[in-house]
C-alpha cells in the first residue's frame, strides 16, 4: 500500500513539474522574441512582438467582421463534420461487417488517403463554384474517409470471442452491437473522429484560402498579401489556440472512454 | 432411482461443404448425460471437440440428427438451461468482475438488484467475492475462469459446456483449478459436461469419459471412472487410473503414451 501511495505520489509531482518546464519553455521563447524585436534584431513590420500581437488579438475579439468570418468557418467546419462523420462511421461499419464489401472498398480508400487531398481543391472549385457547397464538400471528403478507414479497423477489433459468448447469453444482434461491438470499437473510432476533425479544420481552411468571400482562411490570405502582419499573426494564434482547444476536448473523450484500454496496455 | 437424463444426442452429424464436397466433422454422435453428473469429452485435436460443443450450445446448427436438453430440442442458444465456459474466460475487459457476471442476466433481463446479488451469491461460490470491482486484467488467469465459471453458473443453468477450460493455463494451476471445480460442482445440482484434451484432467474430474476419434469424429468409447468421490490427487497415481488412461491413449490412436503422459501430465 505505501508503494501504491508512494508511486501515486511521484507521478503528480512528475506530472507538475513537467508541466512547469513546458510553461517556463513557452515564456522563454516569448521573452527571446519580444527581446529581439526590442533590440532590432528583428524588423517588427516583419516579426511583430508578441505584446503587439496579443494587443491586436484583443482588438480582433471586439470586431464583429473578424467575429463574423470566425463564425463563418465555424458553421462550415461543424456542418462538414456534421455529414461527414455519421455517414463516414457508418460506411466504416458495414465496410467492417461485411468482408466483401470491406476488401472490396479499403484499398481504394487507403489509395485515396496516400493521395494529398489538396490537390482535388481546384477541381472542386471548379464543379462546386466558389460557396459554402464547395467548402462543406471539400471539408466533407476531408473527414469521410479517414473515420471510415478507422471504423472499418474498429469493428476488426471487437472479439469474436466475446460476440460468441454474447450468443450464447442469448443477445440479440442489436444487443451485440450495443454491449459488444460499441465499447470495443469506441476508443478507436473517437481517435478516427479526432483526427478527422483535424483533417476537416485543414480541408476548411484551406478551400478559405484558395478562393473565399469570407472565413478565417480568407482573413489570413488577405492580412498576408496586404503586409498586416500584426493582425495576421493574431489571427494565426486564434485559430492555433482554438484547434488545439478542439483536439484536446477530444483527447479527453477518448482518454475517458478507452481508459479500461490503457490499462490493459499498461500492464 | 435412476436421475433424470439432462441432454441427450441422437446421430448427431456435421458436414462441411469445401469446394462443393462435403467433408464430414461429426459422425453419429450419440450420447445422455444425467442430471448431476460429470462427463468429459476427449479425443485428438482437430477431432471436431469444439464443433460438437457449440452445436449442443445451440450456436451452430447440426447437419442432422438432434440435441435435446431436458428433453426440449435445442435450435439456439438457450441461456435459462445451457451455460459456456469458453477457452479464453471471453470476460469483457471494460466490466468490471461483478459486471461480467451480470451481464448474462442483464441480457435476460433480470432487474438490476436481483442480479446484483446472483453474481455476488456466485463470486463467493468461487471465491473472488474481495475482486468484485476488479478488472479482469487485474486478475490471474486462473481466476479469470473462475470468474467466467461464475458467469456460467449466473445463469442457472441446467448443464454448464465447457470448452478447454484450463487448456491455457499452467500444469500446476490446471490441476488445481479441476480440483476446484469439483467442489463448486458438489455444491450445485448442476450437470458438467467438459470438452480437455488432457486425460488426466478428464479422468479425474469425470464420472464418464466419451472418448472421440480422429477426424471426422464419432465416439469410439464410454469409459465409466470406478473412482469414489470426492477424489484425490493420488488417485491420479494409482493402477486403475493408468490402465484407464492407456486404453484411451490407444483409442484415440496415439501409439505410445509420450513420456509426459505417462506421468500424467
Amino acid at each position: 500500500m505505501s508503494n501504491g501511495m508512494y508511486f501515486v505520489a511521484s507521478q503528480s509531482m512528475l506530472k507538475a513539474r513537467v508541466i512547469i518546464t513546458q510553461i517556463a519553455v513557452i515564456v522563454a521563447i516569448l521573452a527571446a522574441w519580444e527581446s529581439a524585436v526590442d533590440a532590432h534584431w528583428i524588423a517588427a513590420d516583419i516579426l511583430p512582438p508578441p505584446s503587439t500581437v496579443m494587443v491586436t488579438l484583443g482588438g480582433l475579439l471586439r470586431s464583429m467582421d473578424f467575429l463574423a468570418n470566425a463564425g463563418d468557418t465555424l458553421v462550415r467546419v461543424l456542418a462538414a463534420f456534421a455529414i461527414g462523420a455519421p455517414l463516414a462511421l457508418l460506411v466504416g461499419f458495414i465496410m467492417g461487417e461485411n468482408i466483401t464489401i470491406g476488401k472490396s472498398f479499403s484499398p481504394i480508400f487507403n489509395l485515396v488517403l496516400a493521395v494529398p487531398q489538396s490537390i482535388f481543391l481546384p477541381i472542386f472549385a471548379l464543379v462546386f463554384g466558389l460557396g459554402f457547397t464547395e467548402k462543406l464538400m471539400f471539408g466533407i471528403t476531408h473527414v469521410f474517409f479517414v473515420v471510415a478507414v478507422s471504423t472499418m479497423a474498429a469493428v476488426h477489433q471487437v472479439s469474436h470471442a466475446h460476440v460468441i459468448a454474447a450468443r450464447s447469453f442469448g443477445a440479440t444482434r442489436l444487443r451485440i452491437w450495443l454491449s459488444i461491438y460499441l465499447p470495443a470499437m469506441a476508443p478507436h473510432v473517437i481517435t478516427g473522429l479526432r483526427v478527422g476533425m483535424i483533417f476537416n479544420i485543414i480541408g476548411i481552411l484551406l478551400a478559405e484560402m484558395y478562393a473565399s468571400q469570407s472565413g478565417l482562411g480568407m482573413l489570413l490570405l488577405r492580412w498576408s498579401e496586404s503586409y498586416e502582419v500584426n493582425q495576421l499573426m493574431a489571427a494565426t494564434i486564434f485559430i492555433s489556440v482554438v484547434t488545439i482547444l478542439i483536439n484536446e476536448a477530444m483527447r479527453l473523450w477518448e482518454a475517458g472512454v478507452g481508459r479500461w484500454q490503457s490499462a490493459r496496455m499498461a500492464e | 432411482m435412476t436421475k433424470p437424463t439432462v441432454i441427450e444426442t441422437r446421430k448427431v452429424t456435421k458436414t462441411y461443404n469445401v469446394n462443393a464436397a462435403p467433408v464430414p466433422a461429426l459422425v453419429d454422435i450419440s450420447f445422455a448425460a444425467e442430471e448431476n453428473s460429470f462427463v468429459s469429452l476427449v479425443g485428438p485435436s482437430g477431432c471436431g471437440k469444439s464443433t460438437l460443443l457449440q452445436i449442443l450450445a445451440g450456436l451452430i446448427p447440426s447437419s442432422s440428427g438432434e440435441v435435446l436438453v431436458d428433453g426440449m430440442p435445442v435450435r439456439k442458444p438457450m441461456p435459462d438451461k445451457i451455460a459456456v465456459v469458453f477457452q479464453d474466460a471471453t470476460l469483457l475487459p471494460w466490466k468490471t468482475v461483478i459486471q461480467n457476471i451480470e451481464f448474462p442476466l442483464e441480457v435476460q433481463k433480470v432487474p438490476p438488484r436481483e442480479r446484483r446479488e446472483c453474481a455476488r451469491a456466485m463470486l463467493s461460490l468461487v471465491g473472488l467475492s474481495d475482486f468484485a470491482e476488479r478488472y479482469p486484467h487485474e486478475l490471474s488467469g486462473g481466476m479469470r475462469q473462475r470468474v467466467s465459471i461464475a458467469r456460467g453458473l449466473a445463469q442457472n443453468p441446467r448443464i454448464i459446456l465447457m470448452d478447454e477450460p484450463f487448456g491455457a493455463l499452467d500444469e500446476q494451476t490446471r490441476l488445481k483449478m479441476g480440483n476446484e471445480l469439483l467442489h463448486i460442482w458438489s455444491r450445485t445440482n448442476k450437470t458438467i459436461f467438459l470438452i480437455t484434451h488432457s486425460l488426466t484432467e478428464a479422468l479425474f474430474l469425470s464420472d464418464t469419459v466419451l472418448v472421440m476419434s480422429q477426424r471426422p469424429g464419432r465416439i469410439v468409447d464410454v469409459i465409466k471412472t470406478a473412482l469414489p468421490r470426492p477424489r484425490t490427487y493420488d488417485m491420479i497415481g494409482s493402477r486403475e487410473f493408468g490402465e484407464a488412461r492407456n486404453r484411451i491413449w490407444e483409442l484415440i490412436g496415439g501409439d505410445e503414451p509420450t513420456a509426459a503422459e505417462r506421468v500424467g501430465l
